[in-house]
């Protein structure tokens, strides 16, 4: 919850485990509800990611500068509220973030208010953090989102309600090409994990592929620079099965959801041969991966909700320097499938999967718009170019950094290879 | 509706009111169930989960509600702006429109309400019996602690029933499967068998989460013969088999036997949002919208709802933002008019004067309202009665 709130640079590099121990007092300095969040990155720190960590730090610098009784008139306010909610009579954890924590938040009389205190609290400690930290150099980043061919996207509507910043452009040629341009380059213009290195990217944390089927890793060189984190929904089939069971015996029950959570977290899912190899090596994102899982709703059940929440996750946790999403098909509802839509739908009902492409056209075309919204949240939305491409219309929507723009006249369409040399130039800059 | 699926539904619905009655080993003698109400006014309320304004009354949404907004707009009384000032959780939600005072509650329905509901001011003050209450839900995030508060002088014994018909589906679906029937789910006459082991099995309706008491209010066995023919002539569309069709063909068939002065009916078809699929959604909309206009011209050919029957239509809230931190439609928890605002319709007896009440209101105003139409008008709770009605 409180990860959400805090918006610091990512640049500083942390590379071994703070003082936890102080920062563990220091968080015992804040108003109790939050600590749970504070308190959860610093257990589970071999488990952060490059910029996870240098957000956490960060804001316990920040928490430093106060001495404190300037701490204790900052978050005076919030330890009254706190009062008035009546936390210290709560089943309330501090070790971590749970659902009954945010449940029992939510249902507070005073929880929007809670909502406006922490956050000035969070605004005012990352204002004094960033005046002890040092300014990051930022570099170009790329979202490339991608409707496949076999969605048809109404041409009409498609870049309806997309930021009107943005540019709709017209593809010429092979439309699909553009996504296997961007991953393995073209003559005289390196891929984007080469060009991502060249930037200074060094952890996989910095280059995603996430997609529906099953198409992207394949396209990254094993040679590449820096390997990818890539996540695909088709590959992940056998956990997704595995975990949908394990879900299913969930009672309706907050505490034992939670209960169930934490064994689920805590679960040896390596021992039942269920990662795909491109996972199976990195615990990271094996963790977050279940996590993942566990906090997205649909993420099971629809391959669109998948790369979307992946995405979104994504941007959250590691603002990586290029993200590659692709979103895809979903089946037609079966008799039952609403009824009883978070069962395993092949075990549930004996009949075929049949296609359904105008609804996961629906579907993809919000959810790729949602990617988008997500990353915009976040100030590395300032130097993202966001090229989200329809296969199945020949067109593209891009949203340029301020001060950038397109190198051609929007009216004129644009060859999948005169559109990725264009985007690597931009990249590199 | 293909005529497999009309026969499974009719069937379940049939099952289960014969259930009810078996259960409770009601006398069918072609009376009405209680004699109190029975020529006086009849109260339905529809909660449809979580819809924004965007997806329905704005421009961008009529196309997802062409009956409400075309067919029944003009005879309503429609209230543009009502708030949700509680936890938009749909257990606390629907408490606090049976209560008339925000609940903040366990959102699982662990706890009853903490303030008085409709049906026990009503039972106690009216005495309206128990088959005159009824709660039939489609959201299982309901339970049956809905029908009742925990409060001393009214509680249970002024309750209403409280029934799930979508669980019972559910619970065929998984009883199929885990048996090796898959098969089940796609020839759907075939799950008539797992439909009726289910209602036979659940003790005391435990495993489905029902709360059912009977008295001795008598039935009419005779009815049942005309049951097959009256459910035929209730399902008219094509669409998928889904909850809220099956909570309106139980909630039909609890009108034509029972004939409830008050009867909460909740769909909750497009809370599919919370699994990402937006075009489900906006079918559950579709739906929604089709089984409200149902249930509209089915009140005006029931006798026994005809010409005293009002209607209230509402979501429970909206849904959030696009953009926002908690993935927009998906979910329904942001502090904004996204989420919070929505809009309510009031049809039949109390909207004979059409208008658009711009005022705003709030969902616990309902219950002081009703409780006025049914005489009981010294409720010391938070809501107010709503402006612009023929009471």
């Amino acid at each position: 919850m409180i990860g959400t709130a805090m918006n610091e640079r990512p640049d500083i590099t942390q590379k071994q485990a703070p003082g936890t121990d102080a920062y563990r007092r220091l968080i015992g300095k804040l108003p109790v509800t939050m600590r749970p969040a504070l308190n959860q990155q610093f257990t589970e720190w071999e488990m952060l990611f490059p910029y996870e960590r240098n957000r956490v730090v960060t804001f316990m610098k920040g928490v430093e500068t106060y001495s404190p009784s300037a701490l204790d008139s900052l978050t005076a306010p919030l330890w009254a509220l706190e009062d008035k909610m009546g936390v210290k009579h709560w089943d309330f954890t501090q070790a971590v973030d749970t659902i009954e924590n945010a449940s029992q938040l939510a249902r507070s009389a005073y929880y929007a208010e809670w909502r406006r205190e922490v956050q000035r609290v969070v605004d005012a400690i990352s204002a004094a953090a960033r005046d002890v930290t040092p300014a990051p150099v930022e570099s170009t980043r790329l979202m490339l989102i991608v409707l496949p061919a076999n969605l048809p996207v109404d041409p009409q509507s498609v870049w309806k309600q997309w930021d009107p910043k943005g540019h709709e452009i017209k593809i010429t040629g092979s439309t699909e090409k553009l996504c296997q341009l961007v991953i393995q380059g073209q003559p005289g213009l390196d891929g984007i994990a080469t060009l991502a290195a060249r930037q200074g990217a060094q952890d996989s944390s910095d280059l995603w592929l996430i997609d529906s089927e099953a198409k992207l890793h394949g396209m990254l060189s094993q040679q590449a620079p820096i390997a990818a984190f890539s996540l695909s929904f088709s590959n992940l089939k056998p956990l997704r099965d595995k975990f949908l069971a394990e879900l299913n015996k969930a009672p309706k029950d907050i505490e034992a959801t939670d209960q169930i959570i934490a064994n689920l977290r805590s679960e040896a899912w390596g021992g039942w041969g269920l990662w795909p190899p491109e996972v199976d090596s990195q615990p990271r994102l094996k963790r977050f991966l279940i996590d993942l899982i566990l906090s997205g709703n649909g993420v099971l059940i629809f391959s669109n909700s998948f790369v979307e929440w992946t995405a979104a996750e994504v941007l959250r946790r590691a603002r990586p320097r290029t993200i590659v999403a692709r979103f895809g098909m979903r089946i037609k509802p079966k008799p039952f499938t609403s009824i009883a839509i978070f069962e395993n739908q092949q075990k549930v009902s004996s009949l075929p999967d049949v296609d359904d492409p105008e609804n996961s056209a629906i579907d993809a075309a919000i959810l790729a718009r949602y990617s988008w919204l997500a990353a915009s949240r976040y100030p590395e939305q300032d130097h993202t170019i966001c090229v989200c491409v329809a296969e199945h219309v020949d067109s593209a929507y891009v949203i340029l950094p301020e001060g950038k723009s397109l190198g051609w006249a929007p009216d004129h369409a644009v060859a999948p290879e005169e559109l990725y040399g264009w985007l690597g130039k931009q990249f590199i800059a | 509706m293909d005529a497999s699926r009309r026969n499974l539904l009719k069937a379940a619905a049939l099952l289960l009111v014969d259930q009810w009655a078996g259960k409770y080993e009601y006398a069918f003698a072609g009376q009405p169930s209680s004699t109190a109400g029975k020529n006086e006014r009849k109260i339905i309320i529809v909660a449809c989960g979580g819809i924004r304004r965007t997806d329905s009354f704005q421009d961008t949404g009529l196309a997802n509600i062409p009956h409400l907004s075309r067919e029944l707009m003009p005879h309503s009384v429609f209230y543009p702006y009502i708030r949700n000032a509680g936890a938009t959780s749909h257990y606390n939600t629907i408490s606090s429109i049976l209560t008339g005072t925000w609940q903040r509650l366990d959102d699982w329905g662990k706890t009853e309400p903490t303030s008085p509901t409709l049906f026990e001011y009503l039972r106690k003050r009216i005495g309206l019996s128990q088959d005159d209450a009824w709660v039939i839900s489609s959201n299982k995030a309901l339970t049956s602690r809905i029908g009742a508060s925990s409060m001393r002088d009214f509680g249970p014994r002024y309750g209403a029933n409280v029934v799930f018909p979508k669980q019972l589906l559910i619970n065929a679906v998984i009883k199929a499967a885990a048996e090796g029937h898959p098969d089940h789910s796609a020839d759907r006459t075939a799950m008539q068998p797992d439909l009726e082991a289910i209602l036979r099995q659940a003790d005391n309706y435990e495993g489905l989460g029902w709360s059912v008491s009977g008295d001795e209010s008598a039935l009419d066995l005779r009815m049942e013969h005309t049951m097959h023919q009256a459910i035929e002539n209730l399902v008219r569309t094509n669409v998928p088999i889904s909850g809220d069709e099956f909570t309106m063909l139980v909630s039909e068939e609890v009108m034509r036997r029972f004939a409830p002065s008050l009867l909460a009916i909740t769909f909750s078809d497009v809370e599919v949002a919370h699994f990402g699929s937006y075009s489900m959604h906006l079918g559950g909309i579709r739906t929604m919208d089709r089984l409200v206009f149902e249930l509209w011209n089915m009140v005006q050919t029931n006798p026994d709802y005809s010409g005293r029957t009002t209607i209230f239509v509402l979501p429970e809230f909206g849904r959030d933002f696009d953009g926002s931190t908690t993935n927009g439609f998906f979910n329904h928890r942001a502090i904004n008019d996204s989420t919070s605002l929505t809009w309510m319709m009031c049809l039949g007896e109390a909207a004979r004067s059409a208008d658009v009440i711009e005022r705003p209101i709030q969902h616990v105003d309902l219950c002081p309202t009703i409780a006025g139409m049914f005489g009981v008008k010294d409720l010391d709770i938070p809501g107010k009665p709503l402006p612009g009605l023929s009471i």
